[in-house]
């Protein structure tokens, strides 16, 4: 269980991103984060993993509490929680391999690691990641070389290599074409499946309605809904995106099930 | 500017205004741009006439002058006037009085002075074939000695015989040579080597060229020869009596090629150009780095004094690059003296702040995406550097600092002609010893290597970016 007590953050422009935030997912499930561009989700889900310092608040994870972790602590942390990002995130000029490996990091041997030298084990539990997500022959591919969708599959793996607990999916498929969007979120629905908490912000209401569990809205940094997704219908979208918001579809057809 | 509405006003009065002062009425028309414009351009064109000084081009600022009327007069009721005819008064005016300055002369280029200096170049002291020499020389005294007699002028080695009579002579008095011995049948040179040491040619008019002599069948031959003209011109005391050398030299062909003397001077020096080069840009790198982060904007505007850090920085860079290399060589050649290390030196201060720049805008360019997500899977500090820093540095890294040393290659030809070491010290000396057939040897070296790295630094940097 994740529990988020009166998060605020406080950019040093002065920017309020996130004013008194509170929620709990329970394990297991996938939560989708709803809002404007600006309304808060990025800092919010950087804020679990403390990319991003909270300015007030708590954050607890069954009972440890993230937010007063030591650096040392935070580090053991993080390598439990998976991130996976809008634009995928990839070191471009090297290998898929290397960017598959370097999810493994918090586990590895710092000074083998920084050496380049990898546990053999560490590189086949790489490659089944990049099969697990359909692209086990990329593996010696450089990352700039693969499609937008393939990239984020090699982000997925990247995660998959921190045998996470919790995955925060910031926006995974913004990037994307709706047909591409459907398979990306699958992966993350298997995972899901498998276990692993997901908290995946999404910007598309048929995606909200096909993935979610549950769903928070956040209005200009402030919990505006909490809710299941049934719940979200065109009015509550209008309340939470705007009056002159229109829903884009994200497609049209279904993806193969 | 666009905002300004069209004004109707009187062209009489715009045109008069123009009319006194070039560009005013422009100004009434509240075109006042414009107007600066016009009587700034009419003042430089008038300047560079008046400090030409010839009358004639003053039809320039003239043309100017009345376009300026012209187009007053019709902005006020609406119309401008095309500014090309102001600009070509004005660019007639510059390229002419810049033509009379530099003093083009292309009959000054003339074809025979051309061909003089194209005819022995296309014949490079690079490569020879290879000979086998048999040389021989007899003593010969100049002037004779004022009281007594002369030495002989005879020498005998290894079974041949050299001789010179009479023994002695002043400058222009004739002398019969003979020589015994030698290879049969052979073409020899003969050639006169000075008390100290430096060569005069005894054949054609005046010495112009080399005396050839064949030898008989039995390896023997005896000419006549004069004293050159101006022997005695550097000897201080023109009565001392010193012992000169006369030269015969017998080449046959053993068959192949081998690098000429000269030649091989050229491939010496373009290897201490390559090397003076990589000197250079290594100590580039090794200053450069450190630098190029206090010259990266991201990292240093976090607060106002990195931020007054990187704008000196910056600010000293970009006056050390201003300056060419090969001004710095000349600077420091007076600080270290002739030879390569100068020229090393030179190189590497320009090298580190053309290098500190690109790689600060390295640094600038880096995507924070892939540290946040390296970060995110528990790494710590050298971690991030090493999986999300370095591998998106290190390849423009490699590739700036790979055309940096070719860029070197290059600049170090030409900083040995400062006394900076490397192929253009030899080349600057052929030049003024009119050695045109080294320096031709000299260009294929320097055209050979600047071309292979040159190819070589674009295939590796493709495969970097």
């Amino acid at each position: 269980m994740l529990r988020v007590e009166n998060l605020t953050k406080i950019y040093p422009g002065g920017t309020q991103a996130l004013k008194n935030v509170s929620f709990e997912v329970k394990d297991g499930e996938f939560l989708v984060i709803i809002g404007l561009s600006g309304s808060g989700k990025s800092t919010l889900l950087r804020c679990i993993n403390r990319l991003i310092e909270p300015t007030e608040g708590k954050i607890t994870w069954d009972e440890r509490d993230i937010t007063a972790a030591s650096p040392k602590e935070l580090l053991k942390i993080r390598r439990n929680i998976g991130m996976v990002f809008q634009q995928f995130n990839l070191v471009k000029r090297s290998s898929v391999m290397t960017n598959v490996l370097s999810g493994r990091l918090g586990y590895a041997n710092p000074w083998l690691s920084v050496l380049g030298i990898w546990l053999s084990a560490d590189r086949e539990r790489a490659i089944k990641a990049l099969e697990r997500v359909g692209i086990g022959d990329k593996a010696s591919s450089r990352a700039d070389a693969l499609s937008g969708g393939q990239q984020q599959r090699v982000g997925i793996a990247r995660a998959l290599m921190q045998e996470p607990r919790i995955v925060l999916a910031d926006e995974p498929v913004a990037s994307l074409d709706p047909v591409l969007s459907h398979s990306i979120l699958q992966y993350l629905e298997q995972l899901n499946k498998d276990g692993i908490t997901v908290l995946c912000s999404l910007h598309f209401l048929d995606l909200v309605h096909r993935y979610a569990t549950r769903v928070i809205a956040l209005k200009d940094g402030v919990l505006v809904f909490e809710g299941l997704p049934q719940e979200i219908n065109r009015a509550k979208f209008k309340e939470i995106y705007g009056e002159e918001a229109q829903e884009v579809r994200a497609t049209s057809f279904e993806a193969p099930a | 500017m666009t905002a300004v509405p069209p004004q109707k006003r009187s062209p009489l009065i715009a045109g008069l205004l123009s009319t006194l002062v070039p560009g005013l009425g422009q100004g009434f028309v509240r075109r006042v741009y414009r107007g600066v414009a016009i009587l700034l351009a009419t003042l430089v064109v008038t300047g560079m006439v008046a400090w030409y000084g010839h009358p004639a081009w003053y039809f320039a600022p003239a043309g100017m002058w009345l376009w300026n009327i012209w187009d007053a007069a019709s902005l006020a009721g609406g119309q401008p006037r095309t500014i090309l005819i102001p600009v070509i008064f004005g660019l007639a005016a510059a390229y002419g009085i810049g033509w009379q300055v530099v003093g083009v002369n292309f009959a000054a280029a003339s074809l025979d002075r051309a061909l003089a200096v194209a005819r022995p170049m296309i014949h490079p002291d690079l490569i020879e074939r290879a000979s086998d020499k048999n040389s021989m020389w007899t003593p010969v005294y100049v002037p004779c000695p004022l009281t007594g007699s002369s030495p002989v002028a005879q020498r005998e080695h290894e079974g041949m015989v050299a001789s010179a009579t009479p023994n002695c002579g002043g400058p222009t008095d004739e002398l019969t040579l003979s020589v015994s011995g030698m290879w049969p049948d052979t073409d020899t040179q003969i050639w006169w080597n000075t008390a100290i040491g430096d060569t005069n040619l005894l054949g054609g008019v005046n010495g112009n060229s080399m005396l050839v002599v064949r030898t008989d069948a039995n390896g023997s031959l005896t000419t006549t020869i004069h004293v050159p003209l101006n022997i005695l011109m550097a000897q201080p005391d023109k009565t001392l009596t010193l012992e000169h050398q006369i030269f015969f030299d017998q080449y046959h062909y053993t068959g192949g090629y081998r690098i000429s003397y000269n030649g091989g001077y050229a491939i010496k020096g373009m290897l201490e150009t390559v090397t003076m080069a990589l000197m250079a840009t290594l100590l580039g790198i090794i200053l450069a780095i450190p630098i190029s982060f206090l010259a990266a904007r991201n990292l240093m505007s976090g607060n106002p004094i990195t931020f007054a850090i990187y704008v000196i920085v910056r600010t000293i860079l970009n006056i050390v690059r201003s300056i060419e290399a090969i001004i710095l060589a000349i600077i420091f050649v007076v600080i270290t003296g002739l030879g390569p290390f100068a020229g090393v030196l030179a190189l590497a201060f320009h090298s580190v702040a053309a290098l500190a720049k690109l790689y600060s805008e390295v640094i600038e360019g880096i995507d924070p995406g892939p540290i946040e997500a390296i970060r995110a899977t528990g790494a710590n500090w050298v971690q991030v550097v090493r999986y999300g820093v370095i591998p998106q540095i290190i390849p423009p890294f490699t590739s700036f600092t790979i055309y940096r040393w070719d860029i070197n290659v290059r600049s170090a030809t030409v900083i040995g002609m400062v006394g900076g070491g490397g192929i253009g010290l030899y080349l600057i000396q052929w030049i003024q010893n009119n050695q045109l057939r080294a320096v031709s040897a000299a260009f294929i070296a320097i055209a050979v290597v600047v071309i292979l790295l040159d190819f070589l630094s674009a295939k590796v940097r493709e495969r970097l970016v």
